[in-house]
């Protein structure tokens, strides 16, 4: 596992409550002060400006929860996971706290270049009864079409749901509650914004469109027609083996 | 009614993604300390955005010293940024605190600080936001005492109406008394104005209601404060002190943000006060006497500091850090125990030497951005008025040390408008950049050449309370204006950048300084306008002081611009940071002639006068070279 005395430290933690508010950088900044609390013997880099070596799975949008965020850090001395794990948990604020660490290999792949999938879970309140069979017709009329276009800035952008939706299953826990499952694929070209999705089939279920010119969503946030709130949580994030299997982003653990 | 103390975040929750930068709003970062169980409850509310407020060292102390006293409970609170403030109102959500997301008019206490003059109308966007009345003499037996103290305290006429009490000087055990004499007195179920009489016993707290208005000549046109008719209070309030400095936690910071702010790191005060004399600063007379910590005691702070926060930066602050006496001993310490860790240090300015640049050099590690100094005039000549104790050669000396270390950036700070400046001063700030230029290029190699550069920085001189340039008008802006042109059409170097500050907010900046209780109805007026975030270049608008001014019948530029006589009693002169009215007066003088006046922690006594009224002394930790 070490390579010239290194050793990589992989870390699941969690972005929950309040905390889904705060942004990627600042998420970044906060696990890096968690480590230096932790005492954690952290590997610097050489050169120009120092700093932590540490590498964080994709951003998650803000207002995103997750029980699922990866961090790789390199440490310069071997310290058993389970040590380092409570360290961890003691220095950082419980809605940011980590859940799981094990050692890997140097030479393993980063966590961006690993996790090629990951699962959302949407928990949405709508704001009168819904008949599911016309919530399932929206859904299905959006995936038809196979991309959403969207505003971003003065740009016009495409979520390809071709290539990053694999899965929807809605389940309902009543007339106006449903919990939305999305499993995705996330490449270098793009990942599922699981709120644009359900922007769009909000506006097809109020009986309008989101076709346009320029088209009518932005990147959020939205003021829904049919939904009153949704919490969307990151659920997991994995990679594939060679036969297309998901694999833990722990299960190389050496 | 007093609105309950209970936890509102459900409604601001909706609002936060809705907003820019929600973490402004979500508490429960690492550190924080209230309890909401307590008996008696404190709000501190900083009159700007969260990022702008949070890293202040002022109401880190406070918010630690509070917290620590038996029963007392202190939170936090910001101005919302305009987007947030909006919603708010929209969705009929009042200002919470940040800790228990409870109602700021639920506390017993709440506490402004008082940063800057441009902080007026955010006091107003605050306790609207509240739902506190503005006006003191409008609350009633349910609202908070309202409470405000800070470095701008020193003329609080404009803005004393919206305060119950003003603290004037150091906080650190004023804030306490105040605190716990509102307790005992709400305890024992007394009236508003009975609170604010006992309060008022407290040294060095202000209540401006028990003080009313003089127009006896001479003096100026904003009249001077004096105690009501009846009144047992003291006709002069004198600031509070902490005369053992060294006694003091070093470490105030306790919360360490989410949010990446400007001054994103750990803070360590290692001396207060700075007794240079420079004769247009403010902070020169109200922070003395000079207090240094020991190195030893500075060194262990900042060790258990980044233990406890987990920062990757800290910062040595005071007014003149590189003036303390063990200030190369610290650094190299510091060095030693932080190498290899990633983790830097920091000093806010330089003193303008090659000391100053040795310090630099320092913390600056490989990277060297670029190094600032601070000559705020041109000439020799106007530095000795301003008794800015720098030479040429000083200064030469700085730049080519600079240089020679490797800088290649180089920003300096001047101010325009002093008094007895001509257009020969503008010329010289020119020809001082770029005898800058000329030393570069003598030192640096012919291929980094391309790289140098010397900014220079040029803000609007503002007459301030209690220093010896009190009596002084602020330059007409129109001819502020003229000898902005007439800098930058005297820097010929295309290394030279000329950035200057703007001469509206300046203008206000004046006004604000310089005013009596009478500026008050121009404050509403401006607010009722609009004006919020006065700070913010880009929120500022000049159109809305002018409207509320003519509204009020003040002439703002008259408020600004015209000089007061040495004979007339003053709108300030009731609070004091113990300097002797006499040794302004004398240090005015000595500026007409151009003379220069000592640093008294460097040879003797200068006569200001503070350590015989105060009953404090300097106390330095080794000797200042």
């Amino acid at each position: 596992m070490s390579e010239t005395g290194l050793f990589r430290l992989r870390v699941s933690y969690g972005k929950r409550g309040r905390l889904r508010y705060l942004g990627h950088l600042e998420v970044l900044h906060t696990i890096e002060r968690v480590v230096r609390r932790a005492r954690l013997p952290y590997a610097v880099t050489q050169g120009f400006s120092p700093h932590m070596r540490v590498a964080f799975s994709s951003a998650l949008p803000v207002g995103t929860a997750s029980g699922c965020e990866w961090f790789d850090l390199i440490l310069t001395e071997y310290v058993p996971a389970q040590d380092a794990l409570q360290a961890l948990q003691a220095a950082a604020p419980s809605d940011l706290a980590a859940i799981d660490a094990g050692y890997i290999d140097m030479r393993a792949p980063s966590l961006t270049a690993f996790i090629v999938r990951a699962t959302y879970e949407a928990r949405v309140q709508f704001v009168h009864d819904i008949d599911p069979d016309a919530f399932d017709r929206a859904i299905a009329t959006v995936r038809e079409r196979n991309g959403i276009d969207y505003r971003r800035g003065r740009k016009t952008k495409r979520l390809d749901l071709d290539r990053t939706l694999c899965a929807v299953k809605t389940s309902w826990d009543g007339p106006r509650s449903a919990k939305i499952v999305l499993e995705t694929r996330l490449d270098n070209d793009g990942a599922m914004r699981p709120e644009l999705f359900l922007a769009a089939c909000d506006l097809l279920l109020a009986g309008e469109d989101y076709l346009g010119d320029p088209p009518r969503l932005d990147i959020g946030p939205y003021d829904f027609a049919c939904i009153d709130r949704v919490v969307v949580e990151r659920v997991s994030q994995e990679g594939e083996d060679a036969d297309g299997h998901p694999i833990a982003p722990l299960a190389v653990r050496c | 009614m007093r609105p309950t103390y209970q936890d509102r975040f459900s409604e601001l929750e909706p609002l936060l993604s809705r907003v820019e930068k929600p973490s402004r709003y979500i508490d429960h970062e690492w550190g924080t300390l209230a309890s909401p169980e307590a008996e008696h409850r404190v709000c501190l509310i900083y009159p700007d955005v969260y990022e702008v407020g949070l890293p202040n060292q002022g109401i880190a102390i406070l918010y630690n010293i509070l917290n620590q006293q038996e029963g007392e409970s202190c939170e936090r609170s910001y101005v919302p940024w305009v987007d947030m403030a909006d919603a708010m109102r929209e969705a009929g959500v009042p200002l919470l605190s940040l800790e228990g997301a409870a109602p700021v008019a639920s506390f017993d206490v709440v506490g402004f600080h008082v940063p800057h003059e441009m902080a007026a109308t955010n006091y107003l966007e605050a306790l609207d936001l509240a739902g506190i009345p503005l006006f003191a003499s409008e609350r009633g037996e349910d609202d908070p005492i309202v409470i405000a103290g800070g470095p701008s305290v020193y003329n609080p006429e404009p803005i004393c109406a919206f305060f119950d009490a003003i603290l004037i000087g150091e906080g650190e055990e004023s804030i306490v008394e105040v605190c716990l004499e509102q307790r005992r007195m709400r305890d024992a179920g007394a009236t508003r104005a009975e609170t604010l009489r006992a309060l008022a016993k407290i040294p060095g707290t202000y209540v401006p209601s028990l003080y009313e208005v003089s127009h006896a000549e001479p003096c100026t046109p904003h009249g001077y404060t004096v105690p009501r008719a009846g009144e047992d209070v003291p006709s002069v309030i004198y600031k509070r002190v902490v005369p053992d400095f060294e006694a003091t936690d070093p470490l105030s910071q306790s919360i360490v943000p989410f949010a990446q702010l400007v001054h994103d790191r750990l803070s360590i005060e290692i001396l207060r006060g700075c007794a240079r004399g420079c004769r247009f600063c403010q902070a020169g007379i109200t922070y003395r006497p000079v207090r240094e910590r020991s190195a030893d005691q500075v060194v262990s702070a900042v060790t258990r500091g980044l233990a406890r926060t987990g920062y990757d930066e800290v910062s040595l602050t005071s007014l003149s850090t590189t003036d303390h006496s063990c200030c190369s001993q610290i650094l190299s310490r510091l060095n030693r125990r932080l190498d290899d860790t990633g983790i830097s240090v920091s000093i806010p300015s330089q003193r303008l030497d090659s000391f100053g640049v040795d310090m630099a050099l320092e913390v600056a590690g490989e990277k060297k951005g670029g190094l600032t100094f601070a000559p705020e005039a041109g000439s020799q000549r106007l530095r000795d008025i301003i008794n800015k104790n720098v030479t040429e050669d000083d200064l030469e000396r700085a730049a080519r040390a600079a240089f020679e270390a490797g800088w290649r950036r180089m920003k300096l700070y001047f101010m325009m408008g002093l008094p007895g400046e001509t257009d020969e001063d503008i010329v010289a700030i020119a020809e001082l950049a770029e005898r800058v230029v000329e030393i570069a290029h003598e030192i640096v190699p012919k291929g980094q050449r391309g790289g140098i550069s010397v900014s220079v920085s040029v803000s609007v001189f503002i007459p301030k309370a209690q220093t010896p340039f009190q009596w002084c008008g602020q330059l007409d802006d129109d001819e502020v204006k003229r000898r902005q042109k007439l800098l930058v059409s005297s820097v010929k170097s295309r290394q030279v950048r000329v950035h200057y500050h703007d001469a509206d907010t300046s203008l206000i900046e004046a006004v604000l300084s310089r005013g009596g209780r009478d500026l008050t109805p121009v404050i509403v007026g401006a607010w009722k306008r609009g004006a919020r975030f006065d700070a913010w270049t880009e929120q500022f608008d000049l159109a809305r002081w002018e409207d509320a001014a003519c509204e009020a019948g003040i002439d703002l530029r008259a408020v600004a611009q015209e000089p007061f006589e040495l004979d007339q009693h003053l709108p300030w002169e009731h609070v004091s940071p113990g300097v002797t009215p006499g040794f302004l007066k004398r240090e005015w003088r000595r500026a007409l002639m151009g003379k220069t006046t000592d640093d008294c922690t460097r040879t003797s006594c200068t006569g200001c006068g503070i350590c015989p009224t105060l009953g404090v002394e300097n106390v330095l930790a080794g000797e200042r070279a």
